[in-house]
């Protein structure tokens, strides 16, 4: 006889992971127990034959749990000490601080969904249905270890039907915290917008008054949602006009796969990512003509889509006739999704005409996450629900936080070797949003047990409030603080995920505080080891007005124009080509000679080399829009309007040493203006753009000796740019990289921050060469 | 290091340099009262039961004549406003002139006009003088010396959680007015300096309300409002929430700043006066301020409160709140 005592880390915990353990050691003759520990690993002891223990080790791993990833295990051979059988031990709050993490938010699974529809269950129609293999878990849990009492389930304490389902090691809710039914359970509830309680079954109403044209706000697993019937353009308009929204593209929920397929085209991959647990937003691509209202999503060539991933969600449809909800977030521009239903009264009464929430809490808000697949494969927008907490592999072993960005920001803890990215967070030029911040963070740190912290990574801008947030904690806790340049860090993230020790990387993007003070976001940069060097960049044009030209483009057009043009002629320009952008201005023609009069004084000019502000301006000069109302919304409509161009003009962007010289792609746009179509002209400046950047990354990766070129920033989800780009690279025999699980954009910027400050730390790069 | 022009723009940069250079090398820095290292509008010097406050300020304007005013009424307005912010009624100024060669002598004549009716407005003698002339053509540089009785000085570090923030006017006219003129820059209004001294607005409040209820006061000349809101709650160490929707600003002005990229409460003003004061009092101070030509379009703007500290936060609608930090000088765009 043997025994051992087995230490399992990885996602171990809110799996049901310990009953499976329980099944597997009664299968083999086992006796000892099983048991959680309080920094999410599972502890074994098991007493037995040595064949018997070694076939429990190969079930352990091989008939797991669905939702269940073993990282690490540890075994140790211990004096037998004689147990009687094998039984699930209390959790134990002891642990050494390991690897393991508990799972993110699951959708309902597919016995749940039966269950969910069967008259004769016990929770049928019951919309807080759950198992240990589907069900909110980031969302609900206060603390380890995973245990009923370290989740927002403690309030509602189980009948004696669920207990003897929570109890039995043999049943599917066999220890699974969140379990509950109709006695015991949360419940919907169905208001008016002031506060009344409407009778019958909430979930039914709510579904009717979606069909009748009202907007209701609902609360779901990480946060309140507004719905509304997406067929209808008058009540989409009326949303938009509630939301102050006037253009940015609404989220939909459809049915099923089969109502996606009736409106938008769906490839095999996204179509595995759909119906996946994680059930993200996909922009999937629009079919034409577009069945639904165009003011879902004005202007773009995509549509972004989920599936129902709650049991609330299959009986809305359930019970409504329409098959397509939009599905958005509940908050005004720029502040968090409402999560709490005291504050959804508040926030959202002049918004929503009713409202469905239930009562239980929602600890940890967790919007939908946002996906697209650009060339062939997965581009994660926004990393939150169903991803988050889930860690990204680092070859550095340091406890760090990297606080990211400022817009569409998210944070990141690195401990033992990973970085868990946290879920989204937001536009943290909001005090609001800030907030939020702080207490994910504090959130983050708990449930990771990450308590000292070696370093805090920002960003190299002086006035996020991300960057003064990390000082103030960096002095608070006495901890060492280091600012990266912002491109440095999205080529960092490719290298993170990939694992690479040296890259050619191109970083296009809106905006990111450059080493010498100027807007960088164009940008041709080596990163290894042993040194960082920015080798080439769109050659600076000024900005009149600083911030305001993200806002109005043309501002940007003007001044990318002014490199090449004396103010006479780009008056001239403007006149001819897209006078209705000088109407567009807040304050039309006095604006317009204001920003002129800027351009040639210099009054409040900012330089940028951003690829960003250049294809906004590109979309001004070909009438695509002239105004931002979110983020990314001149590009995004120009890589739409691209995609109606089919034939490649063959612009070329000159690049003279270091810089690329986009003025001169402007000179000849303006010389095809009349000739060619301008969707053509659209099309070709994407694939200039791209061109340009593939070979000056190709020629420099020979220099250097490289063998793969990165890409990231925000373009990098155009699809147009990025497929040309990988092209070019593969047909030169060097690898592409780009990111599939961390976001390109600044949401994934984290990750990078994370993996410079392992660099940093070991002594790799220094200060110097992460800022100057 | 060398000295820039951001050293001189008001903002964190010239902070440093303030205490890092200026206050390091300077040993003797007070006489019994506030002095140097307060680094507030000017000094105070116990005197019986009263105190002589003491402040001096240089003027380098440039144009020299500008809508709304010229380098005379505001050398003026600047001194007699550094003593009112103290809390201190204007006694004498001095007056410095420093004039290049080839200045001409018909535009120093209608300086010194302003000068006298700014003066005259107060009222406030111009006790004693300097005058330089030097080769580089500088035009004109005007350092005016003041001093000054309170009753009660008053410091910029005052302000005490739940108070009630006040100013005296529309805020952002002297900036906006100045560069876009300047600049050349023409909008359809023609923008106009707020140029003026103030000490009539705290005088109001101070016989409405007793010296003692104001409990902070800043004019908020270069880095505008955010500067001075910065500085109060900083050297408080409270923090303050003020409401966009209530800080006045004319349509003008906000147009201009909008245009330009430029926010009206980072630019100087050089008429208005910033006050933390007892919430009790409030209202009666608004009213004062009000009857008062200089302080008609006086608000309340927000308040003092606990959280935050050092920090101010402006709550701007539904885009809810955001901190409002001093200008930095240079444009550094952030906007993805
Ligand atoms: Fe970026
Ligand atoms: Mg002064
Ligand atoms: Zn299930
Ligand atoms: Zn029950």
């Amino acid at each position: 006889m043997r025994a051992y005592r087995i230490k399992v880390q990885g996602i171990v915990q809110a799996v049901g992971f310990r009953p499976f353990v329980y099944r597997i050691a009664h299968a083999h003759n086992l006796r000892g127990y099983v048991r959680n520990l309080g920094d999410a690993g599972v502890e074994i002891v098991v007493e037995g034959r040595e064949e018997d223990i070694e076939a429990f080790l190969r079930d352990l791993y091989t008939r797991k749990p669905p939702l269940a990833r073993i990282d690490r295990l540890e075994r140790k051979e211990i004096p037998p000490q004689g147990f009687d059988r094998f039984y699930i031990e209390k959790s134990s709050q002891e642990g050494e601080g390991g690897n393991s993490i508990i799972p993110p938010d699951i959708a309902i699974c597919e016995d749940c969904l039966r269950e969910l529809f069967d008259p004769a269950n016990k929770r049928y129609m019951y919309p807080f249905i759950v198992c240990t293999n589907c069900g909110p878990r980031f969302t609900i849990i206060e603390d380890l270890p995973y245990d009923r009492e370290n989740t927002t389930m403690k309030e509602f304490s189980m009948c004696d039907f669920c207990e003897s389902e929570y109890k039995d090691p043999l049943n599917r809710r066999y220890h699974a915290e969140p379990v509950c039914c109709p006695v015991c359970g949360p419940s919907y509830r169905l208001y008016t917008n002031d506060g009344q309680e409407i009778t019958g079954d909430p979930l039914k109403k709510a579904a009717k008054l979606i069909d009748k044209g009202y907007i209701v706000a609902i609360k779901g697993i990480g946060g309140i949602h507004l719905a509304c019937d997406a067929t209808r353009e008058d009540i989409v308009a009326e949303l938009r006009r509630r939301t102050f929204r006037p253009q940015k593209p609404f989220a939909i929920m459809a049915r099923d796969l089969e109502t996606v397929k009736s409106f938008a085209y769906v490839s095999p991959e996204e179509e595995e990512e759909l119906m996946s647990y994680r059930r993200p937003i996909i922009a999937l691509r629009k079919k034409d003509p577009f069945p639904l209202p165009d003011n879902l999503a004005p202007g773009l060539h995509t549509i972004g889509v989920m599936l129902p991933y709650a049991a609330t969600h299959y009986l809305l449809f359930h019970h409504s006739k329409t098959p397509v909800y939009v599905m958005t977030s509940a908050n005004y521009p720029g502040k968090p999704m409402v999560k709490d239903n005291e504050e959804a009264f508040k926030e959202l009464r002049e918004i929503a005409d009713y409202f469905l929430l239930h009562n239980r809490k929602i600890l940890n808000r967790a919007d939908d996450s946002v996906v697209r697949f650009v060339d062939g494969k997965r581009a994660v927008i926004r990393r939150s629900r169903g991803f988050v907490p889930l860690p990204i592999e680092i070859p550095f072993e340091y406890n760090g936080l990297a606080v990211g960005a400022e817009l569409m920001n998210a944070f990141g803890i690195a401990k033992g070797g990973k970085v868990y990215p946290s879920q989204y967070i937001g536009n943290t030029s909001k005090v609001e949003v800030l907030e939020f911040m702080r207490e994910a963070i504090a959130h983050f740190r708990r449930i990771l047990r990450v308590k000292e912290l070696d370093l805090i990574v920002a960003d190299l801008h002086p006035s996020y409030n991300t960057t003064k947030l990390a000082m103030e904690i960096a002095n608070e806790l006495n901890v060492e603080f280091l600012q990266v340049q912002h491109h440095y860090a999205h080529v960092a993230s490719v290298m993170a995920e990939h694992g690479l020790e040296e890259v050619v990387g191109i970083a296009l993007d809106g905006v990111g505080y450059g080493t010498d003070g100027k807007v960088w976001g164009g940008e041709v940069i080596y990163l290894g080891y042993e040194d960082v060097e920015r080798l080439a960049h769109i050659a600076y044009y000024p900005l009149p007005g600083g911030d305001i030209a993200s806002y109005y483009p043309l501002r940007a057009l003007m001044g990318i124009l002014s490199k090449v043009y004396d103010v006479e002629e780009l008056e001239g320009i403007i006149r001819g080509y897209c006078p209705r952008a000088i109407e567009s201005l807040k304050y039309g023609e006095t604006e317009f000679k204001v920003a002129l009069g800027q351009l040639v004084r210099g009054i409040n000019v900012a330089y940028a080399s951003s690829t960003g502000r250049v294809l906004d301006a590109l979309a001004v000069l070909l009438n695509v829009v002239y105004r931002r109302h979110y983020e990314g919304e001149p590009a995004m409509k120009l890589e739409s309007f691209a995609m109606k161009g089919k034939n490649d003009l063959k612009l070329e962007v000159p690049v003279e040493g270091k810089t690329i010289k986009v003025e001169e792609l402007f000179v000849d746009v303006l010389d095809l203006l009349e000739k060619a179509s301008p969707a053509d002209i659209a099309y070709s400046v994407h694939i200039a753009m791209a061109r340009t950047f593939a070979e000056v990354a190709v020629e420099k990766a020979r220099e250097f000796g490289v063998k793969a070129v990165a890409l990231s920033g925000g373009v990098a989800y155009n699809e147009l740019i990025t497929k040309t780009i990988r092209k070019i690279v593969e047909a030169n025999g060097l690898r592409f990289y780009s990111t599939y699980e961390v976001p390109r954009g600044d949401n994934g910027i984290n990750v990078g921050q994370a993996f410079l400050g392992g660099l940093y730390l070991e002594g790799y790069l220094s200060r110097d060469d992460l800022t100057m | 290091m060398k000295i820039r022009l951001e050293h001189g723009a008001g903002g964190e940069v010239m902070e440093e340099l303030l205490r890092d250079v200026i206050l390091k090398n300077l040993t003797l820095k007070s006489a019994g009262g506030v002095g140097l290292d307060a680094l507030d509008d000017g000094a105070t010097i116990p005197f019986g039961d009263k105190h002589i406050v003491f402040t001096i300020d240089g003027h380098t304007v440039k144009p020299i004549f500008f809508p709304g005013g010229d380098i005379g009424r505001l050398a003026v307005s600047g001194t007699v406003n550094d003593l009112a912010v103290m809390g201190a009624k204007p006694i004498a100024l001095a007056n410095s002139m420093i004039i290049g060669e080839g200045f001409d002598g018909d535009d120093l004549v209608r300086i010194l006009r302003s000068m006298d009716e700014t003066a005259k407005e107060v009222p406030v003698p111009i006790v004693t003088g300097d005058t330089k002339v030097v080769e580089e053509g500088i035009g004109m540089f005007i350092i005016t010396a003041g001093i000054g009785i309170a009753e009660r000085p008053i410091s910029d570090a005052g302000a005490q959680i739940g108070d009630v923030i006040l100013v005296s006017g529309t805020i952002g006219d002297h900036g906006i007015a100045l560069m876009s003129h300047r600049e050349g820059i023409s909008f359809e209004t023609e923008l106009k300096s707020d140029v003026a001294p103030v000490w009539e607005v705290v005088e109001a409040v101070a016989k409405a309300i007793g010296w003692e209820n104001i409990h902070a006061m800043k004019d908020p000349t270069r880095g505008g409002l955010s500067n001075a809101l910065n500085e109060m709650a900083r050297k408080a160490n409270v923090g303050i929430l003020i409401r966009e929707a209530d800080v006045p600003v004319r349509p003008e002005v906000r147009a201009a700043s909008e245009m330009l990229g430029i926010s009206p409460f980072d630019v100087a003003n050089e008429g208005k006066v910033v006050m933390s004061v007892a919430r009790e009092f409030a209202e009666e101070a608004l009213e004062a301020m009000r009857k008062t030509e200089k302080g008609r379009n006086a608000a309340i703007i927000g308040e003092v409160i606990g959280e935050y500290r050092g920090k101010v936060l402006m709550e701007t609608g539904i885009g809810g709140k955001r901190f409002l930090e001093p200008p930095v000088g240079d444009p550094i765009p952030r906007v993805c």
